[in-house]
C-alpha cells in the first residue's frame, strides 16, 4: 500500500455543519407550524363538537318549554273554569239576596222556584195593588215577561202565582 | 472528532450559494406550510368557534325562556293552588253532606247521573234536598261552597217552599273533577 500523502485519511462529514445548523432549523420551524396546526385541528373539533352538544342541549330545552308551555295551558283552562264557578256561586247567592231584599214585609212568599230563565213566585198579598205597586213592578224592570195569576182567598187577602221569564242568553242573573 | 470539526470550516466560510439555497427552501417549505396547513384551519378555526358561539347564545336566550316559564309555572301553581286541588280532590257525598249540615237541616243527597264537561273535565250532577231557616243560610251555603274542597256549582232549579217556620228546598249542584290524564 502506497501513501501519496502526508497526512493521515479522515472520513468526510456527509454534512457539513453549516448544513446542519439549517436542516435542524428547518425542522424545527416545521415542527412548531405542524404543532400549531394540530392544534388548531384539536381546537375545531372541540368546538364542533360543544356546538353539536349545546345544539342538542337546546333542543331539549326547547321540548322542555313545549311541555311546560302545554302544561301551563291546561293549568289556565282548570283556573279559569275554577274562577267561572265561582262567579256563577257568587252571581247566584246575589241575585237570591236581591230577590228576598225586592219582597216588602206585606207580601208573604210560599213557594219560589228559580230556573235559568225564569222565576215561578207563590205568594200571598192583602190586596192585588199592593202586589202590583210592591213587587210586580221591580219584577217587570228585571224581566221580558211578567205575567199573574191571583186567586181570592176566604180571610179576603190574595194568593198570587207570578210567572217571569227571561228571553236574553245570559238567563237569571239579575 | 474534534480533529473532524477542526476540519470543517462551513462556518468559517460561509458558501453563500448554500446559504441562498438553504434560505430559498427555509420560505419554502415554511410557506407551503403556512398555506395548505395554517391559514385554512385558522379559516376554519374561526368559523367552528363563531358556531359555537352563537349556538351557545341560542342555548342562552333558551334557557333563560325556560327558566322564565318555570317561574310563571310556579307562581300560577302557588296562587290558585285551591282551584287545582279541588279539581283533584275526590267527592265525597258524607263530607259534602256534614259540610251542608253547617247550614241546613236535614240534608239528603241523590246522584243525578255523571257526564264528560269537556274531554279535561268530568261532571257529577246531584239534588240536594233540605230544610233552612232564613234565606240567608243559603247565602251562607254558597259563600261557602266557594270556599269547598271541591269546585261545586249551585245549580237550577232552585225550589224554596214555605213549610210552617222552616224552607223547604230542593236545588242541584253540579261537582266538576278532572278527568285523569292517559300516561
Amino acid at each position: 500500500m502506497v501513501s501519496y500523502s502526508f497526512i493521515e485519511p479522515r472520513p468526510k462529514p456527509l454534512l457539513s455543519a453549516f448544513s446542519k445548523i439549517w436542516i435542524v432549523f428547518i425542522l424545527f420551524v416545521s415542527t412548531l407550524l405542524i404543532a400549531f396546526g394540530i392544534f388548531l385541528l384539536v381546537k375545531i373539533n372541540s368546538y364542533k363538537n360543544s356546538a353539536s352538544m349545546t345544539k342538542k342541549n337546546r333542543i331539549e330545552l326547547e321540548h322542555k318549554i313545549t311541555q311546560r308551555d302545554s302544561y301551563m295551558e291546561y293549568l289556565l283552562r282548570q283556573k279559569s273554569l275554577g274562577e267561572e264557578i265561582y262567579t256563577r256561586n257568587t252571581l247566584l247567592k246575589d241575585s237570591m239576596k236581591n230577590l228576598f231584599d225586592l219582597v216588602p214585609d206585606k207580601i208573604t212568599l210560599d213557594r219560589v222556584i228559580i230556573k235559568k230563565d225564569s222565576l215561578i213566585i207563590y205568594g200571598m198579598a192583602p190586596t192585588k195593588d199592593t202586589f202590583n205597586f210592591l213587587l210586580s213592578a221591580p219584577l217587570k224592570s228585571i224581566f221580558s215577561t211578567s205575567n199573574t195569576m191571583f186567586y181570592l182567598t176566604k180571610n179576603g187577602w190574595y194568593n198570587f202565582v207570578s210567572t217571569n221569564k227571561i228571553t236574553t242568553t245570559d238567563g237569571f242573573s239579575e | 472528532m474534534g480533529s473532524v470539526s477542526s476540519m470543517d470550516k462551513s462556518l468559517e466560510k460561509i458558501n453563500y450559494v448554500k446559504l441562498l439555497m438553504f434560505l430559498f427552501a427555509f420560505i419554502l417549505i415554511t410557506l407551503l406550510l403556512i398555506t395548505t396547513l395554517i391559514l385554512p384551519n385558522i379559516k376554519k378555526y374561526r368559523s367552528a368557534r363563531r358556531e359555537y358561539n352563537q349556538a351557545l347564545v341560542h342555548k342562552t336566550r333558551v334557557q333563560s325562556v325556560l327558566t322564565q316559564r318555570e317561574r310563571e309555572l310556579k307562581q300560577l301553581k302557588l296562587k290558585n293552588r285551591k282551584i287545582f286541588d279541588s279539581f283533584s280532590h275526590k267527592f265525597s257525598s258524607q263530607e259534602f253532606v256534614s259540610f251542608a249540615n253547617q247550614f241546613f237541616d236535614k240534608v239528603t243527597l241523590k246522584e243525578i247521573k255523571q257526564s264528560k264537561y269537556t274531554d279535561e273535565f268530568k261532571v257529577y250532577e246531584l239534588n240536594v234536598t233540605s230544610s233552612l231557616k232564613t234565606p240567608v243560610e243559603f247565602y251562607k251555603f254558597l259563600n261557602g261552597l266557594n270556599h269547598y274542597q271541591n269546585i261545586i256549582q249551585a245549580d237550577f232549579p232552585i225550589d224554596l217552599k214555605s213549610n210552617g217556620d222552616m224552607i223547604y228546598s230542593l236545588f242541584k249542584i253540579k261537582v266538576y273533577r278532572l278527568v285523569p290524564k292517559k300516561r
